[in-house]
Order: structure tokens, then sequence, then C-alpha cells
């Protein structure tokens, strides 16, 4: 080390600086851009926000110091249970939704003998992909509209007429309507959408013989699909389940551009009551400590979900 | 898989799957279906005949939509190229050197790149909105880009340096002995065998970009520069109101022709890349 530096530093005073330059570790500059970019719009706001969780501040003038103030209203706050609780629903309606139908579909595809015909059906299936996500909002947010959308219009056609309702409106459908968004679910909005492809790469991996001696023992399709392809696709199901986990606990625009979190707060979720309580009410302190409890909620849901179904798939295969 | 089946004829229970699968395309596929439909109808149309397809196709629907969302498709575009760009150039050169170097810090560096993938984006919007106002940078697409590259660093890196950590040792040290500097073995030699992964995360991002409504939403007041996710809920706002279905669904086709363009030019890219073997070095 002594002599590296001794060195460098007579190499600095013969051949000057551009020499000197030339030996810093390149490595230092190749990830010089990427961090100084981080730094101020990543770590730094991430400290900032985690300080201002413990503040009184409308964003403008000079921060109160508030002590833990701010995550005593959080518990308090009858707004954040509502967001709570439909949040969970949220994360269970879309889990179950991102886990049974791209499945079914990529599973039926996986037993087509036909590979023209699975081919095709694997391109339709998948082109959703390419529609931008908030033209699929707003086209769902049509097709809820309680006049000339789709879904009161299909209803009035059939003769189902008397079951149409204000879908984003009302109080009982609201949440669920959101939720609910992208039938036949097969390709699902952003991360999701690529859940039966995944399931798909996962049983053509399948090892043929595993399903030849199957056969050769008689197996049935159901004890198939339960003793054979569940188990063997278990790591997609379970990197699926942590991707819809994950993602869904921070999705707020959905809910953001269909109802607003109305009617009233019933269908509120936590990102967009950060969300308003930062830029519709000016309580930045606050903003703060929910998106601070947030990211402690995500981190403990990650490590938990992680753990649990790795052992969950351990035990069935 | 290896059942027995009759050679000729017809397998019912494939004809069950084919019956399912055509439902599920069919199903999937109505909304656009319903959308393209629409795009291209008057008021009266839409109202007449709801579900079916009417004549004449009112193509002025698309020139009053564009009116409405041209503008700020040129914004997206401008935005979504610059940042994937700039999130493109700064991961390669990153994970460049997490692949290729040893430094100093160099697994705690790493370390805390990997936890930004962890720490949801909900926690950062407060205070780099601040940052941004601070320092006078709102209403300002280069502020917006800087937000994006920022978003897109972590995952990007992650997936670049595996990549070239798989690039054979040899072939870099046989370029460095050859007197290549390491901007040379970058531009010579890990590039060209890294076109289809540098395909796949440019695709990645700009899907992401393409896509954002909140931090346009969040730090750009001025009208003239909004991004397409912005405009079309304007555009809702506005038409759905007057009941101008038509000029509206002729909105989501325009917003939606640049993704589809981007990706099945890239998809095409992908594609020859791996047929003609490049990667296989």
């Amino acid at each position: 080390m002594i002599t590296a530096t001794r060195a460098k530093r007579s190499s600095l005073q013969r051949r000057g600086k551009r020499a000197a330059l030339r030996r810093v570790n390149p490595a230092y500059v190749f990830i010089l851009p990427t961090f100084a970019t981080l730094f101020a719009l990543k770590y730094y706001p991430a400290a900032s926000a985690v300080y201002h969780s413990f503040f009184q501040w409308d964003g403008f003038t000079t921060p109160r110091f508030a002590g833990l103030a701010n995550y005593a209203q959080l518990v308090r706050d009858d707004v954040i249970q509502i967001s709570a609780v439909n949040i969970v629903k949220f994360i269970a309606g879309r889990s179950m939704l991102n886990l049974i139908f791209p499945l079914l579909a990529a599973k039926m595809l996986f037993h087509l003998r036909r590979r023209g015909a699975a081919y095709l059906y694997r391109v339709l299936l998948t082109a959703p992909i390419v529609i931008p996500i908030m033209v699929t909002l707003l086209l769902w947010r049509f097709i809820y509209d309680p006049y000339d959308g789709l879904l009161n219009q299909l209803l009035q056609a059939i003769g189902l007429g008397s079951l149409q309702r204000a879908w984003l409106g009302d109080f009982q459908t609201a949440l669920y309507a959101v939720i609910g968004l992208g039938f036949p679910w097969v390709t699902g909005i952003g991360n999701a959408g690529f859940a039966f492809l995944i399931y798909l790469g996962g049983l053509q991996k399948i090892p043929r013989e595993i399903f030849e001696a199957a056969a050769v023992d008689g197996a049935s399709a159901a004890r198939r699909f339960w003793r054979i392809e569940l188990p063997m696709i278990a790591a997609q199901i379970k990197l699926i389940l942590l991707l819809t986990i994950i993602n869904t606990m921070e999705s707020y625009v959905p809910v953001m551009v269909m109802t607003g979190g109305g009617p009233g707060v019933s269908s509120m979720v936590p990102g967009l009551y950060l969300y308003e309580s930062a830029f519709a009410y000016d309580k930045f302190g606050y903003a703060s400590a929910i998106g601070v409890a947030m990211t402690i909620v995500l981190l403990i849901v990650a490590w938990a979900s992680n753990r649990s179904i790795k052992t969950a798939s351990e035990v069935t295969s | 898989m290896a059942r027995s089946r009759p050679r000729f004829g017809i397998d019912p229970a494939q004809l069950v799957l084919h019956a399912a699968l055509s439902a599920l395309v069919v199903l999937s596929l109505y909304p656009m279906l319903f959308t393209l439909i629409t795009s291209v109808k008057d008021i009266h149309q839409f109202y007449h005949n709801y579900f079916g397809l009417t004549f004449p196709f009112h193509w002025g629907n698309y020139a009053e939509a564009w009116e409405a969302i041209g503008g700020y498709i040129t914004n997206s575009l401008i935005v979504a190229a610059s940042a994937v760009a700039i999130i493109v150039a700064f991961a390669t050169l990153s994970a460049y050197a997490f692949a290729r170097f040893d430094f100093f810090a160099k697994e705690l560096l790493f370390m805390a790149l990997l936890a930004l993938i962890m720490i949801p984006d909900m926690i950062t919007l407060v205070p780099t909105f601040l940052v941004l106002r601070t320092l006078g940078f709102l209403d300002n697409l280069a502020a917006l880009v800087a937000v994006y590259v920022s978003g897109g660093q972590a995952v990007s890196i992650f997936i670049l340096r595996q990549f070239f950590a798989s690039i054979p040792a040899e072939l870099i040290d046989a370029a460095r002995i050859d007197g290549a500097s390491e901007t040379q073995v970058l531009g010579r030699i890990v590039l060209p065998l890294s076109k289809s992964v540098l395909v796949t995360v440019a695709l990645m991002n700009a899907l992401t970009v393409w896509n954002d409504y909140i931090w346009p939403l969040v730090t750009l007041s001025d009208t003239r520069l909004w991004t397409v996710t912005l405009g079309l809920v304007g555009f809702y706002e506005r038409f759905a109101g007057m009941a101008a279905w038509g000029p509206l669904f002729a909105g989501y086709v325009i917003a939606s022709i640049p993704l589809i363009l981007f990706i099945s030019v890239s998809m095409r890219s992908f594609i020859a890349d791996l047929t003609s073997g490049a990667v296989k070095a």
C-alpha cells in the first residue's frame, strides 16, 4: 500500500495531473454518474423522509419537531384503517387472479398438441401487454360507466338489467370493481402481464420422462396436475406471488384514476392516502410517516412471504 | 402427454382445450376490438348501434384526438427516449464496473444498489418532489428524466452486471493485452456482445416511463409539458362528460401506437440477435 501510494505520488510529480487521473481506478469513474443521480434522488430523499416523519411540516414553513406524534396519529387514523383493510383485500384478490387465470391458460396451452395453434394462442393472449396501462385503466373506467359502459349495456342486452349499477360509484362495489379489472385476467396489468409466460416457461421445463412415467402408472389428469405440474412450477408460482404482493401493496394509480378513493373513502388505499396527505392537505410530515410505515410493512411482508412460501414449496415437493 | 390417442379423427379433450382457449382469446381481445370499432363512430352511431360496426367510418375522430393529445405524445416521446438512453448508458458503465473491476467498497455499494429494489417509490415521492421544488426544477422535463434515471438504475444494473460477468474473461484479457483501453474494451467487445440484453433493459424501462402517471402529475403543472398519461386522463375528464366516446377511443389507439411500434421493433432485433448466434460467444 505504502509503495503504491509513494509510486502514485512520484508519478504525480513527474507526469502531472493527467497521469494521476489515469491511475484512479476507472471503476469509480464508471459508477460516478449512477451514484450521483441516486444520491440526489433516492438516498437523500429516503433519509429525508425518515427524518421528517418526526416533524409537523406543511412543506413551506420551518418543520416543528413532533416526536412520535405522526406515528401515534397513524395508529388512530380511521382512513388508515380503511386503507389497510382495502389493501389486504386488494392483495388477496390480485394474488388469486394472477395465480389462477394465467396458470389455467398456460396449462391448457401446454397440453395443446398442435404447436402452430399453441403459438397463435400464445401471441394473442399476450398481445394486451402492448397496451399502455393508462389506456387499460381508462377503458375499464368506461366499461364500468353507469350509462354508456360496456358492463351495464351487456347486462341490459342479456336481460339482466336489474343488476345494473354505478360500479365505481357504489360503496358496495367500487373497491371490487378496481380489483377485478382486466377480465379474463390472463394478461394482467404491468408486471403481472408476464405471469402467463412465466408459468408456461415453467411447465415447458418439466422433463418429459416424468409425464411418461405418470402415464405408465395410470395417473389421472387431476393427479398429474396436483402431484407433478404444480410442485414442479412452485418456483414460478412463488415468483408471481411475491411480485404481485409487493407491486399491489405499492400500487394506487388504478384506484386514483378509477375512483379517486371514493365514494367517500371506501376504496382508499395507503399509497393514495399518502399522496393526498402531502399534495392535497400539505401534511408533509404525516405523509412521510405513512411512507416510512409502508416501507417497514413491505419489508416485513416480503421477508415473511419469501420464507413461508419457500417452506410451503419444500413441503409439497 | 404420452396418452393414447386416435390416429385419425378428433380428440374430444383437445377440442375442449381449443374451445376454452379461443374463448379466453376472444374475451381478452374484445375490449380492444370494441375500442377500434367505437373509435370510428360518431355519437349517433354509438347510441344507435352500441356493439356493432357502423358505416361510414368517422376518421375525423382521429384528427380530433390528435389535436387533443398529440402534443402530450411528443412530450412523452422526448422524455422516454432521453430517459431510456441515459438509463442504459449509466447502467452499462456501472454494471461493467461491478462485473469486471475490483475496487474499494464494491460489495457495500452493490448492496446499497440492491436495497433500492426493496425500497418502495412511495417513501421517496414527497422528499424527491421537495428536492426538485427547492432546486426550481418543477415544470421541467429534464428533471422528470432525471427522476426516471434514478428509478431505473438498480434493476438495469443488476440485469446487465449478470450478463457482463458471463462474457468469457479471455476475450477481454486478449483485448487488454493488445493494448485496448477500458473504454475500447467496453465499446468494441462487451457492448456488441450484449445487444439483446441491452434491448431488453431498454424495453423494460421504456414501458415503465411511458406508463408512469405519478411523477408527471406531481411535477408538471404546465399543461404544455404534460406527458401522455396525464393527457389521457385530462382528455377523459373533458370528453367523457360530453359522451364523445369516438374521439376518446381514437385517442387510446393513437396513444398505444408508439409502444406497439417500439415493442415490435425491439422484439425483432431481440429475435434476430438470438438466431444469429452473436450472444453464444
